[in-house]
């Protein structure tokens, strides 16, 4: 890749990334948001291997059992994020109050109002705001690394099917949580990288989100296969959930934009998988019609008023909606699932890499990153900086989260690997 | 008199209530449950997985006609089993230990049930031992298993083991999916095929019956 002549601060250097200009290195982000994040078994696994300091790691996101990437592990990694979160967990408790917990034979630090159950089949059962008395909203089979949604869909009455029911998450943004957002934006801002800001509100029909697992007594239609069906016969519906869910993000941009202003570089904006690993969740007509507007609403509206980029996640083949989510005023893509059907690098650098920018695809996390060796991640990893760095519009991260069960050597192998073609060793 | 093509038309669809209203009047006016499978039933989710593959339909459709065909075959079920039927195949199938994932094991299931097969459905997080029940007790021929996990993939290998420990390796066949899962991988793990869709898995069922 081309090299500038003087070496950039990360901030800088993301910020080059994502206009298009060839950086001084490779931009690299692990931690920044639920998506580019790393399971906290994998970080306590690099603060041992880096030497740093013992302590436990607070799992920052718990629904994908994601781990903190302090300050030391940030420097030793060479990352150039940073990442500002919501006030709130998946599961609707505040992330605070930090108390011990002991996972996969691993001490860490979990939220206050982090509070489970073991079902008899030995099953972790965890609840939403941390309320023991609610029906439990998610589920860690034994000895697994990850929570999912247990889905508490009620029967439907068509006749009586409301959208507001499926509302009933978004409104107004509360003063506690612009505050926290505020504060975050604030302290983020002073560290010299790019600010990635997760501000929630955005993501349309996210199937992790429509269960609801954050609320005690979700209405409405919270089935995910029912979910999927209802974006094929009731649209009318869907397009009433989208519309007013658009007009609150709208107002919730707003105030938050006054309050963090351009302290944020980077705004993850919807996390919806249209991709699946062999084809999509809908085709690209549907996606006009059902997604586009709003999408183009919102990020129409922060491009006017910020200097945000707008950043958009979706697992899978997604090529054939590249230029849809381009049009419809996204500047990111992430993960860049190039083990996908027809998400060949080559081929999306070339086609789409001048009006994306391709943040992920750096390895394989499905087969290399778990189950390859340390060279063939390094081979990988060198290949896949050389396709997508060509005129910058590129920030290295695995594709998806460092998923439970990784080898250390091979993450280190990764962050190695785009050190040695950054030049640095 | 029951129009049944548009039996046909209504698991395609996915209009779920057509398609169990046409089958009861069908019922009611003596109709032969097995030629409204082999007839109307199969080739509509036949149709339904052709369409799929070629991406004129997406999981959303797929559900559809999935239910649809579900809420007729229930129906149907019952007085199958009163005659004796035969179905074409009997599939165990679970998502493996560990794993929670189930909306395309759901979609497998759902269409070797309209390609006529009899599904015994072990659900997500399934050990390997139930497997191995459904095989002695319940006489599956085929073992269907999916992850969408690399952290439960291992899981996929450790019950092809248990069911070769187990001595009944040689009864069933073991076939394989999930979105990380890999012809390779299935190779690898000793499995006796590898669907990469939920359409493919039945052409793949149909296969291991022949063979």
């Amino acid at each position: 890749m081309a090299q500038t002549a003087s070496v950039q601060q990360s901030k800088e250097r993301v910020l080059s990334a994502l206009a298009h200009r060839p950086p001084d290195r490779v931009p690299l982000d692990f931690g920044s948001t639920a998506v580019t994040g790393i399971h906290v078994s994998c970080v306590a696994a690099l603060r041992e291997y880096y030497g740093l300091e013992k302590r436990p790691v607070k799992v920052h996101e718990p629904y994908q059992m994601l781990g903190y990437v302090e300050e030391d592990l940030k420097a030793a990694m060479g990352i150039d994020t940073e990442g500002v979160y919501p006030r709130k967990t998946l599961f609707g408790f505040p992330v605070e109050n930090w108390k011990p917990w002991r996972f996969l034979d691993l001490e860490v630090l979990v939220p206050g109002q982090f509070n489970t159950t073991v079902d008899t089949n030995g099953d972790i059962l965890i609840y939403p705001e941390g309320d023991l008395s609610a029906p439990p909203s998610g589920r860690l089979p034994k000895g697994s690394a990850f929570f999912d949604t247990i889905v508490r869909q009620k029967p439907i009455d068509e006749e009586r099917l409301n959208p507001e029911d499926n509302l009933e998450e978004f409104g107004p943004i509360a003063d506690a949580d612009l505050d926290h957002l505020a504060r975050s934006a604030a302290e983020a801002s002073t560290k010299g990288r790019a600010v990635v800001a997760n501000f929630g509100g955005t993501a349309f029909g996210d199937i992790a989100l429509v269960p609801g697992p954050f609320m005690k007594d979700p209405k409405g239609i919270r089935d995910i296969a029912e979910w999927y069906m209802t974006t094929s016969t009731r649209r009318d519906y869907v397009h009433s959930i989208f519309a007013r869910q658009c007009e609150i993000a709208l107002g919730n941009l707003e105030r938050i934009h006054a309050v963090v202003e351009d302290k944020v570089d980077a705004v993850f904006l919807c996390g919806t998988d249209f991709g699946t690993q062999a084809s999509s969740f809908c085709s690209v007509s549907t996606f006009r019609e059902l997604w586009f507007p709003y999408y183009k609403r919102v990020n129409d509206w922060v491009h006017r008023h910020t200097n945000w980029r707008c950043f958009k996640h979706s697992c899978g083949s997604v090529e054939r909606f590249m230029d849809s989510f381009i049009e419809a005023g996204f500047d990111i893509i992430n993960p860049v699932q190039c083990s996908a059907a027809h998400m060949e690098p080559e081929h999306l650098k070339s086609k789409y890499g001048g009006r994306l920018v391709f943040w992920g695809g750096g390895v394989d996390t499905q087969k290399t990153l778990p189950f390859g060796t340390p060279a063939q991640v390094r081979e990988e990893v060198l290949r896949r900086c050389e396709i997508f760095s060509r005129d910058g519009g590129f920030v290295f991260n695995s594709i998806h989260n460092v998923q439970a069960g990784t080898p250390v050597e091979n993450i280190v192998a990764m962050i190695g690997a785009v050190r040695e073609f950054n030049g640095l060793r | 008199m029951a129009e049944l093509e548009k039996l046909t038309e209504a698991i395609l669809s996915g209009d779920n209530k057509t398609a169990v209203a046409i089958t009861k009047q069908a019922l009611a006016e003596q109709a032969d449950p097995a030629e409204l499978i082999s007839k109307y039933m199969i080739p509509a989710m036949d149709e339904a997985g052709r369409r799929f593959e070629c991406e004129e339909y997406f999981v959303p459709e797929l559900l559809l006609s999935a239910r649809a065909m579900k809420g007729a075959l229930e129906l149907l079920r019952p007085l199958l089993a009163e005659r004796g039927a035969q179905p074409a195949g009997r599939v165990a199938i679970g998502t493996v230990k560990g794993d929670l994932h189930d909306i395309g094991k759901n979609l497998v299931a759902s269409m070797l049930e309209g390609g006529g097969f009899e599904v015994i459905d072990l659900g997500a997080d399934v050990p390997a031992e139930k497997f191995i029940e459904a095989v002695n007790d319940k006489g599956a021929h085929i073992v269907a298993l999916s992850a969408l996990l690399t952290v439960t993939m291992p899981a996929m290998r450790t019950t092809i083991d248990a069911i070769k420990a187990a001595g009944v390796r040689d009864k069933v066949k073991v076939i394989v999916g999930g979105a990380p899962v890999t012809k390779q991988f299935a190779d690898e793990i000793g499995a006796d095929g590898f669907g990469e869709n939920a359409s493919v898995a039945v052409a793949l069922a149909r296969k291991m019956m022949a063979g």
